[in-house]
């Protein structure tokens, strides 16, 4: 019974917003929007969840002491602190309207919430900023072995990625149109074909591959046939 | 536009009410409510989908009779004992990112059913098996899905729930605690299963790093090429939907995967048969999929 509710429950959604898909009258559309209601009160939930494995998981670090215990107070510091100034006061949380109760609290707020606001603008935003620069170094690392022509394969990888790289640079036409007597911006040219024609083709390839992937797993889930995510083997 | 039942609708309500509500419901009318129940628009895409879902179907009916299928090898899924072989010897863990997808994303249930053989052998060879995850509903649904594979296995005091825990929602924060784990942990093999997006390279370059034989798989086209320079196998596309049947060698699921063959051969003989008309000056397969 435990599995067989599930998996009656997602043949009839899978086979019903399947339906939906392909019906435009009003009595589908409020149908698929009610779901989708559905979907998104499982959201507080799942925060809920969250919050609680994440306390639950730093706090066994730190009774336990393990390795690098000490950076989980970080952990409970930064959680409690933003909690504390966006809970009660934060912009969807009424504003400026706060309980009574509450109301001792506004010298920290200030009328725009500025102390979240700062929290997330000078901490937050600056360690994601940094974290996605990072990418920059790693696209590096990772041209410099993708490129190394050991192979025809990587050969031709590393032909099409100098042509695309110069005629993706302003300076690359400029040059071949000034020391070129054939042809004018011939390498913007090449790149373009390089992309919309091998590179075009394998994407597409991929795609019909990954659509024709996503049916036949769907088939399989709502058929029941596909039940390993929901534990156990059969 | 406005279907004739509707017309029909204020038309009536005109007459019951009188001229002074006419005005009030010609402005307030809705101006697109579309009372058919089926799009005619989309009936091709429909009727592909049933075509192909019936192809599958039909393999997979054909598949429960018994008989060899006969299923392409995929290196990176040959490599998956390997790569658990090699942190069994090393004494190192294993660790599976399943990315940032949601549970209801079909990715990430191809990812967490990866796992599930995954676990198998873990608990077969008492190797740690690390999942940091990024939604908390996946976390749950993971937990459960390890429990019962080490149970199967007659390991469940090899089970360890701290193993597979929540780390944030943050894409960048989940993507620095996953680094930070690989180079203060250094496992020696790592899964990159699922839905991912700017931080498919930052993960697999560290993985790289630390020496750890890579498996990834991803359906975002976006970031195979990453993951084919930074990982020592990938998955392409729909393999990621495959390795599920590969790995677990079920006849049903095999033959689905025949099914799935099927309507790749209807498409691959649709762009030759219209190659062929288009060059010798029949054009209606590029109409007909252009109005499609």
């Amino acid at each position: 019974m435990r599995r067989q509710v599930p998996l009656i429950l997602c043949f009839l959604f899978g086979i019903v917003m399947m339906l939906v898909e392909f019906s435009p009258h009003p009595v589908s559309e409020g149908l698929r929007a009610e779901v989708i209601e559905w979907d998104l009160i499982i959201g507080p939930f799942a925060l809920v969840i969250g919050v609680v494995t994440l306390v639950h998981t730093h706090w066994i670090r730190i009774r336990r002491r393990v390795e690098h215990w000490q950076y989980s107070y970080l952990v409970f510091i930064g959680m409690i602190v933003m909690v504390a100034f966006g809970l009660p006061m934060g912009p969807k949380n009424g504003g400026n309207e706060l309980p009574k109760w509450l109301e001792w609290f506004k010298w920290f707020k200030g009328p725009e919430n500025e102390v979240f606001v700062w929290f997330f603008d000078n901490v937050q935003v600056p360690m994601e900023a940094t974290m996605f620069s990072l990418l920059a170094f790693f696209i590096a690392s990772a041209s410099y072995r993708a490129f190394r022509a050991r192979t025809l394969e990587a050969t031709l990888l590393l032909a099409a990625a100098v042509i695309v790289m110069i005629g993706n640079a302003p300076i690359g036409d400029v040059l071949w149109n000034e020391l070129s007597p054939v042809g004018e911006n011939i390498p913007s040219t090449a790149r373009q074909w390089i992309l919309d024609n091998p590179n075009l083709s394998s994407r597409r390839g991929i795609i019909l591959g990954v659509s024709l992937g996503v049916i036949s797993q769907s088939i399989r889930i709502i058929f029941g046939i596909e039940r390993s995510y929901l534990g156990g083997g059969d | 536009m406005i279907s004739k039942k509707l017309i029909l609708f204020l038309f009536l309500l005109a007459v019951v009410f009188g001229p002074s509500c006419t005005i009030a419901i010609a402005q307030e009318a809705p101006a697109d409510v579309d009372t058919r129940w089926f799009h005619t628009g989309k009936i091709w895409i429909f009727l592909s989908v049933v075509l192909f879902s019936c192809a599958i179907i039909f393999s997979i009916y054909r598949a429960r009779g018994g008989g060899d299928i006969f299923i392409r090898r995929i290196a990176g899924l040959e490599a998956v004992d390997e790569a658990i072989g090699r942190s069994t010897e090393m004494g190192r863990p294993i660790l599976y990112i399943l990315g940032l997808g949601q549970v209801g994303d079909v990715a990430t249930i191809a990812s967490m059913n990866i796992l599930g053989q995954v676990a198998r052998k873990t608990a077969d060879y008492e190797t740690p098996l690390r999942v940091p995850c990024n939604d908390p509903i996946v976390l749950n649904v993971v937990r459960e899905m390890v429990k019962a594979a080490y149970l199967d296995e007659g390991r469940p005091d090899a089970y360890s729930e701290d193993d597979i825990f929540f780390v944030t929602e943050s894409q960048f924060a989940y993507a620095a605690a996953v680094d930070g784990m690989m180079v203060r942990e250094k496992p020696a093999a790592v899964f990159l299963q699922g839905t991912f997006y700017a931080e498919s390279l930052i993960l697999a370059e560290t993985g790289n790093s630390v020496g750890a034989i890579q498996i990834a798989g991803s359906d975002s086209d976006s970031q195979l090429p990453f993951f084919i320079t930074a990982c020592d196998y990938t998955l392409i596309g729909e393999e990621l939907y495959a390795a599920s049947a590969y790995l677990s060698r079920e006849p049903m699921l095999l033959g689905s995967l025949k099914g799935q063959d099927y309507g790749k051969f209807l498409i691959f003989a649709g762009i030759v048969l219209g190659v062929i008309l288009e060059l010798v000056g029949i054009t209606w397969v590029s109409t007909f999929f252009k109005e499609v």
